[in-house]
């Protein structure tokens, strides 16, 4: 049996809640009752009824913990359609996670998320007393039955390095992701002769082990860039 | 009338119809599996020459647009549409074939057929199905060649490959980022997808003058665009870089973006770490990986991540290294990578590019776009004086061979072989091949605008290779 009708007509498929369109503009579904976290601004551009608050209550209450001073930089939308979301170029990562797996993503790399997913932000232990700039991480978990969405950025192409394998030492500003639960150790490269690293010259690298994984990206650019976002 | 063909049967096109605009349609039915079905376009000698006749679903046309694929319409799997009129003669054989994506085989084809229409009409139907395949991962179908006269072949041949020894088969080369695992693991989430970036044009910089066109070893099979012109300005320079190339990898147009499979580690898949061996091995276009064993030297702050007990110092030069830096002012801060582990380098998501270099082989490269080198690299600082210069010379790496560089550059590079006086921006040089005679030159005649610098006190560099081979290389990014 073949013809047209049978081969043509079939249900569209079933889209993903968040899709990568191209490298770097990530795609998300919404729906009612299903809201979204994303980064203030990073909208570029959306497809029918999506509401944005930009000072979330749930954001404010955590507001003060957040490291950059720059505001709270998250945003929620809720509604229904197609909505779009960039950050100036960078490279987006999805992510699914299945019921509970929970990851901890950079601050700086977190592009969106799901609301049904449990969120804070942590203080990554020990970076704030070698670097004196702090790094903090939006720890996200999945403790829904469903699939949990997520989408980072990455300035390049990222790299994700399986912690089973070796024990994985990262530079901390190339960070981008890492399974949460990983034990992490600092290490500090000793002695003045070896150091390395830009501006400060402090030398340090986070150690991930266990079972797990890390996202890094190509760059280590720390130089934060405060254009005015919509 | 629709002619029945056979398996190996074969006709004149003009005994079927006498129509040159022709619509092909495939179909596969086979369940379970997912099948690629493309066009290869042939020379006289059956070999893949020129990439661009390569039919596939990244290269839905050829130039001219004499060979276009249609997708999946009336029943076919596959369509394709042929305008024998205006196929160039360098192309002698279309042939249509089926690889499969993914675990199964050929046997698996419940049936499936070639047909030919022509105006509406069918006039050529060539059926088949499994029984006439076992467990080939792939199946040249039909032809469409010429022979004096277009003629037809029903070919119904399994390869036992999959799509990527097809290609090569026919001469074409892949970009493959795993050739060392060739059928992909079933697990749906884990089977790299089709759409898995690239793992970087490695190199792509003619390598240096020399008997052994050095490549780099890793990414195996690494066929890379050649950023240089097109081959046939540049014979002797791009020799090793002009191979034909056939961009599999490349990233798919966004309506094939694949599904994100469940589970953190499983989305992040496409991402994972290049296993290739090798010392070099580019992980993307943006970042390297290198086993340590014996040193590598590395611009400090380059690493981003690392696997192993590896220590890293800074590199003392000593006296001379200290006085130039200071002159230099920029002066390579380096550090060596020292101990057994994996390091992972990159910097400022600048592209990089693995450059070896054979015993004796010199290449100069600038001091900004040098990223790591092997310990055995000789480097020195050289000084290029001319009162135009601002700051009264321009400093480079002279490094020399047997090892294996990291140069990064902002954007994609482009190689301009030297034949006459060739001239490069200073601020965009990236690298260029010793022994060329080398003279400032302030424009003169030149409008200021045409070279961009903050200062407008412009200069540029004027190359004069004596004899052939030489090269420079431009980023397209003003330092």
């Amino acid at each position: 049996m073949q013809g047209q009708l049978i081969a043509h007509y079939g249900p569209t498929p079933v889209m993903d809640r968040m899709s990568r369109h191209g490298s770097k503009i990530t795609k998300v579904v919404m729906w009612p009752g299903f809201d979204l976290f994303a980064r203030s601004g990073s909208m570029i551009g959306y497809e029918g009824l999506i509401e944005f608050d930009p000072q979330p209550p749930e954001v404010r209450r955590l507001a003060s913990s957040w490291a950059t001073g720059e505001g709270v930089p998250l945003m929620t939308a809720r509604g229904q359609g197609l909505l779009y979301l960039a950050d100036y170029g960078k490279d987006v990562i999805v992510m699914q996670l299945t019921p509970g797996e929970a990851v901890s993503v950079n601050g700086k790399n977190i592009l969106a998320f799901d609301a049904s997913l449990q969120w804070g932000i942590e203080r990554v232990k020990g970076v704030t007393m070698l670097s004196g700039m702090g790094m903090f991480n939006v720890v996200l978990r999945n403790n829904t039955q469903g699939p949990g969405w997520v989408s980072m950025v990455s300035k390049g192409n990222p790299i994700m390095l399986d912690t089973r394998e070796a024990p994985t030492f990262v530079d901390t500003d190339a960070l981008v992701a890492y399974t949460e639960g990983l034990s992490i150790e600092k290490r500090r490269t000793a002695g003045f002769g070896s150091m390395f690293g830009r501006g400060s010259g402090e030398a340090f690298q986070l150690g991930f082990h266990g079972q797990g994984f890390v996202v890094v990206q190509p760059s280590e650019d720390e130089r934060p860039h405060f254009s005015p976002r919509g | 009338m629709v002619t029945q063909f056979g398996r190996g049967q074969k006709s004149q096109l003009s005994a079927i119809t006498q129509g040159t605009d022709l619509y092909i349609g495939i179909q596969l039915n086979a369940p379970g599996t997912s099948w690629d079905i493309s066009c290869f376009g042939l020379d006289g000698d059956d070999r893949l020459s020129d990439d661009r006749y390569f039919i596939f679903f990244n290269q839905p046309k050829s130039p001219e647009g004499s060979i276009q694929q249609l997708g999946a319409q009336s029943g076919d799997t596959e369509s394709f549409r042929l305008n024998l009129d205006a196929v160039p003669s360098s192309i002698q054989k279309l042939s249509f074939c089926a690889a499969l994506e993914g675990a199964g085989s050929a046997s698996q084809i419940t049936a499936g057929y070639f047909r030919i229409v022509v105006g509406g009409q069918e006039v050529l139907r060539y059926a088949f199905t499994g029984a006439d395949f076992s467990a080939e991962r792939a199946v040249m179908i039909g032809d469409v060649y010429r022979k004096g006269v277009w003629r037809v072949a029903a070919n119904g041949q399994g390869f036992a490959g999959g799509l990527a020894e097809l290609i090569r088969s026919f001469g074409g080369e892949v970009e493959d980022p795993a050739p060392a695992a060739p059928p992909p693991v079933p697990a749906p989430g884990f089977a790299p997808p089709p759409a898995r970036p690239a793992p970087a044009p490695a190199g792509g910089f003619a390598p240096p003058p020399g008997p052994a066109a050095a490549r780099p070893p890793a990414p195996p099979g690494g066929p890379q665009p050649g950023y240089g012109q097109p081959p046939a300005a540049a014979p002797a320079a791009a020799a090793g870089a002009a191979s034909p190339l056939v961009s599999l990898y490349k990233e798919p147009p966004p309506s094939q973006a694949q599904p994100v499979p469940p589970g953190a580690m499983a989305s992040l898949t496409p991402y994972a770490e290049n296993q290739a061996p090798g010392r070099w091995v580019l992980q993307n276009s943006k970042l390297v990986k290198v086993r340590l064993g014996e040193d590598a030297m590395a611009l400090r702050g380059a690493m981003v991540a690392y696997q192993g007990n590896v220590e890293f110092d800074y590199k003392s030069r000593g006296l001379r290294g200290m006085i130039e830096e200071k002159l230099t002012g920029q002066g390579m801060k380096l550090m060596t990578c020292k101990g057994q582990g994996e390091v992972f380098l990159a910097q400022d998501a600048s592209d990089l590019h693995i450059v070896e270099l054979a015993a004796g082989q010199k290449l100069c490269v600038n001091t900004k776009n040098v990223l790591a080198f092997d310990a055995t690299i000789t480097n020195e600082v050289k000084r290029i004086e001319s009162p135009g210069i601002p700051g009264g010379g321009i400093f480079h790496f002279e490094m020399a061979g047997p090892g294996t560089i990291v140069v990064m550059t902002k954007g994609t590079p482009m190689t301009l072989p030297v034949q006459g006086p060739t001239f490069g921006d200073i601020n965009a040089l990236v690298a260029w091949t010793v022994g060329m005679r080398v003279s400032m030159s302030s424009q003169v005649r030149i409008s200021r605008q045409v070279y961009h610098t903050a200062s407008g006190e412009s200069v540029n560099m004027q190359f004069q290779g004596m004899g052939g081979g030489h090269f420079i290389v431009v980023q397209p990014y003003e330092v």
